[in-house]
């Protein structure tokens, strides 16, 4: 069975001599939601950007990094691209296109698609994300939450197999939150979502994985790492509230897995 | 920005409407006109005043808004108009000068504020203007709000901890932000170009 | 500096637009040959920081206050073509969006700010800060490269306002080469400024202008020269030739001299000439050539006032073109 990201000792080092990545090895299946925890700084970006070949700036196809069982090279760049999408962290970067409707449409057109099908898509993605009736605005006069959405649209848009995400719910007010994370929900792609939000780790990713200086130091079920008091506080990180009382918009999944889980600690 | 009146350009009118070809191939055409007629031509620049007039009740963009625009720009149309006055017999006198400036004026202004700057940039593709300059013009409208809104917050956030005053103070710190501002607009524009890439641009 | 519409004839604005179109084209093809790729976006973010720049407003005195063009400051920091390529844009924009500046004297003002101001100020800023490789070397560079584009491109302007009939040389000249010798210092010095502030906390992107050492031997040097040779032969030199006669003789046969009896050359009383030389234009030349000293003479003692000594052989160390970014 192929992995959808395969990750063996991976190791990146900065043009300015700091070493970001020591070694971080990791699997990920198809169709898995898995969360990405670190304190600022611990290399959660810089290991978002080898998914799709933006890093290392040569690429050297030496087995470190599989997707779908290929390692990543020049020939097979623009595939990979177009099965990983990444969202990146600030909005405003990856929405370079003065209209919403012409940021969706980027990406459909790099892959060639004709006029047609290129409108489909847009129609559709902005639909999925609830932007249908912002198609024509300018992407300056989005709000924050709209950005991310749109961005989102856009990543859809090319029908990626692996969604990547860097800090999706970051700057987002709670209703932006919430409906954020009821669309990730919708989502069947493989996921991995590097975030400070420890609700949303808990919500949507059954494993989460903890990045700290560079190395992977923790590996497991949510739950199970996340009431690790001694392991979230050695990493930057902290036991999230709502594993003691369930937030009442959390809905029943959470309550399942709670009491699945046992009483906390 | 409210320099940048391109909220107009979201309303709905007769004139938001048409083409935005049309309307650049008429502005031009205008402003042709009114440059290339000879001296003493006050039916032409009659005729196209009331044309504007007719065209900016039928834009419904408040008149008040297109007069603080029209005054905001004339000064270089005054002050050269001016200068005219000083000479012993040019050809064209001071006030046809000043009157074909703000015709002209008028004119760009009418078309800048009901066509989308995309719509200008489509225009532009199809007279086969090079891909990296249209690049860069749609790069450069897409990010002017951007960094117009950082320069704005860094002035605040120095504004809070400046308590020095005079000149010199004054001309290091806006440098200072300037610098800053380019900066971080190199640093975003290789994010963008990040961007650009994982999207498959090539 | 942005001449409107109906201020220039037809003649004059083809003409520039002309040599605008060229060397706009020139540069573009020069920044797709020498820009990496991942540089691109770099142009229309620097087009929008150039603008954003334009809006900070630097208090002179009263209410007046000075603002930036910036052609000399993104040249120093990305290369020639590609300031011209910016500078293009953000004239494009003013034009077509704020109505700053004519759309059918956008040639005429391409070709003053974007190709004349950029590419000469460039081109001192290169001769000098190769002959003063120190921080405050560049510094004195930028600053005195700044002054030379604003008054460069005043030039031209009033050139074509005089080609046109608009106004007289004999106005048009002492005013715009006037008023700008005083507002080029505000450029030259807003353009140091932002350079060191810049060279300080990322000395790799101020050596932008190293790795563009190859191209002064490249034919798209000799082009730009050419455009802009030009363009001041067209616009400036039947004005300021400093051989009346026989111009004028030969401007009769062409009858392109102004015919409304204003004076060819710039007349005595400008203020420009100095006491005991004879022919005005010479007199005009010196005049300038000695202004342009004392400007000289400001930027190093900006420079100074900047930079301060770092080691006691008095030389910061100078920003190494090795590190610039890719």
């Amino acid at each position: 069975m192929k992995h959808a990201i395969e990750i063996t000792n991976l190791r990146y080092r900065y043009v300015d001599g700091t070493q970001a990545l020591r070694g971080v090895s990791l699997r990920v299946e198809p169709g898995e939601c898995v969360g990405l925890l670190g304190p600022n700084g611990s290399g959660k970006s810089t290991l978002l950007l080898h998914l799709n070949g933006i890093l290392p700036e040569k690429l050297v196809a030496d087995g470190t990094l599989r997707i779908q069982g290929e390692a990543i090279r020049a020939e097979n760049l623009e595939n990979v691209r177009r099965q990983v999408g990444v969202l990146f962290q600030d909005p405003d970067d990856q929405l370079f296109c003065a209209t919403v409707a012409e940021d969706v449409a980027f990406g459909p057109q790099q892959l060639g698609l004709s006029d047609a099908e290129i409108k489909t898509r847009v129609e559709t993605c902005l639909a999925r994300v609830g932007l249908e009736h912002h198609a024509q605005r300018a992407t300056h006069h989005l709000s924050h939450g709209e950005k991310r959405r749109a961005c989102l649209a856009g990543v859809l848009a090319c029908e990626p197999t692996i969604l990547v995400l860097d800090e999706p719910t970051s700057g987002l007010d709670p209703r932006g939150r919430r409906e954020f994370k009821a669309l990730l929900r919708t989502i069947p792609a493989t996921k991995l979502i590097a975030t400070h939000d420890l609700e949303l780790v808990v919500e949507l990713c059954p494993r989460v994985i903890v990045l700290d200086q560079g190395q992977i130091v923790a590996d497991g079920p949510t739950l199970e790492l996340l009431s690790n008091e001694e392991l979230m506080l050695a990493h930057g990180l902290e036991r999230p509230h709502m594993l003691e009382h369930v937030h009442p918009h959390a809905g029943r999944e959470m309550q399942r897995r709670r009491d699945a889980s046992g009483p906390a600690e | 920005m409210n320099l940048l009146g391109h909220q107009s350009a979201q309303r709905q009118s007769p004139i938001h409407r048409l083409p935005a070809g049309l309307k650049l191939g008429v502005a031009l055409t205008l402003i042709l006109g009114t440059v290339l007629m000879p001296k003493e031509s006050l039916a032409w620049l009659a005729g196209v005043a009331v044309f504007l007039a007719i065209v900016a009740l039928l834009s419904r963009i408040s008149p008040w808004f297109l007069l603080q625009r029209l005054l905001m720009l004339s000064p270089f149309v005054a002050s050269v108009a001016l200068a005219n006055t000083f000479q012993p017999a040019a050809r064209t006198s001071w006030r046809e000068v000043a009157a074909r400036g703000v015709l002209c004026l008028a004119t760009v202004i009418l078309v800048s504020n009901t066509t989308p700057f995309s719509e200008m940039l489509r225009v532009l593709r199809q007279m086969r203007v090079p891909a990296l300059l249209i690049t860069t013009l749609a790069l450069m409208f897409r990010y002017l709000f951007v960094l117009a809104d950082e320069t704005q917050r860094m002035r605040r956030a120095r504004a809070s901890r400046t308590f020095a005053r005079g000149r010199g103070f004054a001309w290091r710190t806006l440098a200072t932000v300037a610098g800053q501002l380019f900066i971080r607009a190199s640093e975003r524009a290789e994010r963008i170009y990040d961007a650009m890439c994982a999207r498959g641009w090539k | 500096m942005h001449i409107p519409d109906g201020f220039i004839d037809a003649k004059t604005a083809v003409a520039a637009a002309v040599l605008s179109v060229a060397g706009v084209g020139l540069a573009l093809r020069q920044v797709r040959k020498e820009l990496p790729p991942r540089r691109a976006p770099l142009l229309g973010l620097s087009a929008a920081f150039l603008f954003a720049a334009q809006m900070l407003n630097f208090p002179v005195v009263g209410g007046t206050s000075g603002h930036l063009l910036g052609g000399v400051l993104v040249a120093a920091l990305l290369g020639p073509a590609a300031a011209v390529v910016v500078l293009t844009t953000v004239l494009i924009v003013q034009c077509f969006l704020f109505a700053d500046g004519g759309v059918l004297a956008l040639g005429a003002n391409v070709f003053n700010m974007a190709l004349l101001g950029t590419l000469g100020g460039w081109a001192i800023f290169r001769a000098l800060s190769s002959c003063l490789p120190t921080l405050r070397g560049q510094v004195t560079a930028v600053a005195f490269a700044g002054w030379c584009s604003t008054v460069l491109a005043s030039l031209a302007c009033a050139g074509q306002l005089a080609w046109s009939g608009t106004v007289a040389w004999s106005v048009a000249f002492p005013a715009m080469a006037g008023i700008h010798m005083l507002i080029g210092v505000g450029e030259g010095v807003i353009s140091a400024l932002v350079f060191l502030a810049i060279a300080r906390t990322r000395p790799d992107l101020a050596s932008g202008a190293g790795p563009d050492l190859g191209s002064l031997r490249t034919r798209g040097f000799i082009g730009f020269g050419l455009i802009v040779s030009l363009g001041l032969a067209i616009f400036v030199a039947p004005f300021a030739s400093p051989w009346p006669d026989g111009l004028e003789a030969v401007a009769a046969k062409l009858d392109f001299e102004h015919k409304a009896g204003t004076p060819f050359l710039p007349a005595p009383a400008s203020g420009y000439s100095m006491p005991g030389l004879k022919s005005p234009a010479v007199a005009t030349a010196v005049a300038g050539a000695v202004g342009a000293l004392v400007v000289f003479g400001l930027a190093l003692l900006l420079s100074r006032a900047l930079v301060p000594k770092m080691d006691p052989s008095g030389r910061e160390p100078a920003p190494t073109n090795g590190i610039s970014a890719n």
